[in-house]
């Protein structure tokens, strides 16, 4: 008698392969389901676009610079008065406006804005809004677009 | 059959999740925008973001996709997407148009501030159809007179220089005469509103206002392939008049058998690439594109209803080459918010400033593209190709011409092109 003969007599019983195999699956459907619960768990909204920009020290931006600040859109101005800030944004229909050197002019639609943002050709009708600017505790200047 | 039960619910569970998890992979990675104008997500991007931009007048990044195509702006599955898109690829159909370009900023403002395009449009002869419409029902009996009764929808302004506040929707079904009747089967396929005949692909074209500003990538003469014609992800105020030979010069309409006879020459040059064969043609009428000459409002309309093309196209050689007597009019521009400024920003073929003289129509329309020069000739910018031209005025020159014949007929007795 050989141990070979032995093992190939070793069967499963239909019911013990029935669970055996349903205990599989079960569990592999079960990991496979908790991975889309973490998943969905774990899914982060985007967040809000910005409206508080840090610019850094202030004495990167010396008095009588104009800076534009592409991320924002904006313009940033030192003067002896402190520090203001012109949104880029075009008051038409929101495109962005391009520097030039008599003031702003809109690739969109043709506005054009003089160089404190005042309209001064069509279609845009209302000046470029002003943002709001601030050194924090930290000492860093600050543009608010809100 | 009981002791299966749980074994085949575990497969079915199985699959099911796998499935989901298939599914869920074949998602594009998000890709988010939130265009200034709507300040709302959208993830078109996720899947169009080799796009090229519109137009510069339309950015993505102001407009995004789904303030004019409208759509499901979080669906990341293409179906979802697109399953509520304004007219499918062309939001600019007329069924649609108000809601995709509409606005008192955008394209259905006021007269005053040239905002009308939509109001214009829709009710121009190129959208109604109206003068076409009553010229065959004239000839065959059915009406009275030319006047325009009915267009290919039903249309009503509040007021009208031409005296038509409103057209009724021609249905042709309603007609009696068997020509009239054959000519709303065969007939309707060059408005705006109308689907091109399946004559070819390089007379393909959209519906609304795409019809003449999106182009036809293969309308040039140059294609040969005339079977894949597809329009561009392009809006332009550049249009070439291979563009105008979409509805155009791409054959003739059989009265006796009242249906369309699509030429069936393949041109080679461009003076060829104009068809009717009896007409003539001088050299600008061949040279330059159609939009170089003809105005804003001789195409889209001017919000009056009429009833036959002549009483909206007036442009003739004379409104820039003046008569003997006298030189074309024109305009020194005085005003930053002159229609000409923002009309050659649109097409930035020209740098005008304020202080240049422009040519204009006889109703005032500033012909943009043309300046006057300090030598009292004239410099003229083709609106497709840039391409400079300078030319005299007929005062002051050897023409011939009887003063009291000022037609373009007449012009073109002398120059003509032979063809």
């Amino acid at each position: 008698m050989s141990l070979g003969g032995e093992m190939s007599k070793q069967t499963i019983s239909r019911r013990d392969f029935l669970k055996l195999a349903s205990d599989t699956i079960l569990t592999a459907s079960g990991l496979l389901g908790l991975g889309g619960l973490f998943r969905f768990l774990s899914t982060q909204t985007d967040p809000l676009p910005p409206t508080n920009f840090d610019l850094g020290t202030a004495s990167n931006y010396p008095p009588g610079s104009r800076t534009i600040l592409a991320d924002i859109p904006a313009l940033l101005v030192h003067t002896q008065t402190g520090f203001s800030a012109i949104s880029l944004v075009c008051t038409h229909l929101g495109c962005s406006v391009e520097s030039k050197p008599e003031g702003f002019s809109c690739p969109c639609h043709g506005s054009r804005f003089d160089l404190q943002g005042n309209a001064t050709r069509g279609p845009a009708e209302k000046p470029l809004n002003s943002l709001r600017t601030g050194i924090s505790s930290d000492g860093k200047l600050r543009v608010y677009t809100n | 059959m009981r002791r299966y039960f749980l074994p085949a619910a575990s497969i079915f569970l199985l699959l099911g999740l796998l499935i989901s998890a298939w599914q869920e992979s074949r998602h594009p990675k998000p890709i988010d925008l939130t265009p200034t104008l709507t300040g709302q997500v959208e993830y078109c991007l996720s899947c169009h973001s080799d796009l090229a931009e519109i137009s510069s007048s339309h950015p993505v990044k102001s407009f995004g996709c789904v303030l004019c195509h409208a759509g499901e702006r979080l669906a990341l599955d293409a179906n979802l997407a697109h399953s509520t898109m304004r007219a499918g690829k062309n939001p600019s159909d007329f069924s649609v148009v108000q809601a995709s370009c509409g606005g008192a900023n955008c394209h259905s403002g006021t007269a005053e501030d040239f905002r009308d395009h939509i109001q214009r449009a829709t009710t121009s002869i190129q959208a109604t159809y109206a003068g076409a419409i009553a010229n065959i029902r004239y000839t065959f009996g059915v009406q009275a007179d030319l006047k325009a009764r009915l267009g290919v929808f039903a249309v009503q302004v509040p007021q009208s220089t031409s005296g038509i506040t409103e057209l009724a929707a021609f249905d042709p079904l309603q007609e009696t005469n068997s020509f009239i009747l054959a000519f709303g089967q065969n007939c309707l396929t060059c408005h705006l509103s109308a689907l091109p005949v399946q004559t070819g692909g390089r007379y393909d074209h959209f519906t609304g206002c795409s019809a003449c500003h999106t182009p036809t990538q293969s309308a040039s003469l140059t294609s040969v392939d005339t079977n894949t014609a597809t329009q561009v992800h392009k809006l332009t105020t550049a249009i070439s008049y291979t563009q105008c030979n979409t509805c155009h010069n791409r054959g003739n309409y059989d009265l006796r058998s009242m249906t369309f006879q699509p030429r069936s020459d393949l041109p080679t040059d461009r003076l060829h690439d104009y068809y009717q064969p009896i007409a003539q043609f001088t050299r600008c009428e061949w040279k330059l594109d159609c939009v170089d000459c003809h105005t804003r409002t001789e195409a889209m309309g001017d919000g009056n209803l009429y009833s036959v093309k002549k009483e909206i196209q007036y442009i003739q050689c004379k409104t820039c080459h003046g008569t003997l007597a006298d030189l074309p009019q024109t305009r020194t521009l005085t005003d930053p918010n002159d229609l000409a400024f923002r009309l050659a920003t649109l097409n930035p073929i020209i740098e005008l400033q304020l202080g240049d003289t422009i040519m204009v129509t006889a109703n005032d329309e500033p012909l943009w593209n043309i300046r006057l020069m300090p030598d009292g000739t004239y410099e003229m910018f083709g609106k497709t190709d840039g391409q400079r031209y300078v030319f005299h005025p007929v005062k002051g020159s050897a023409c011939t011409q009887d003063p009291a014949k000022q037609d373009s007929g007449s012009c073109h007795q002398c120059h003509s092109v032979e063809r």
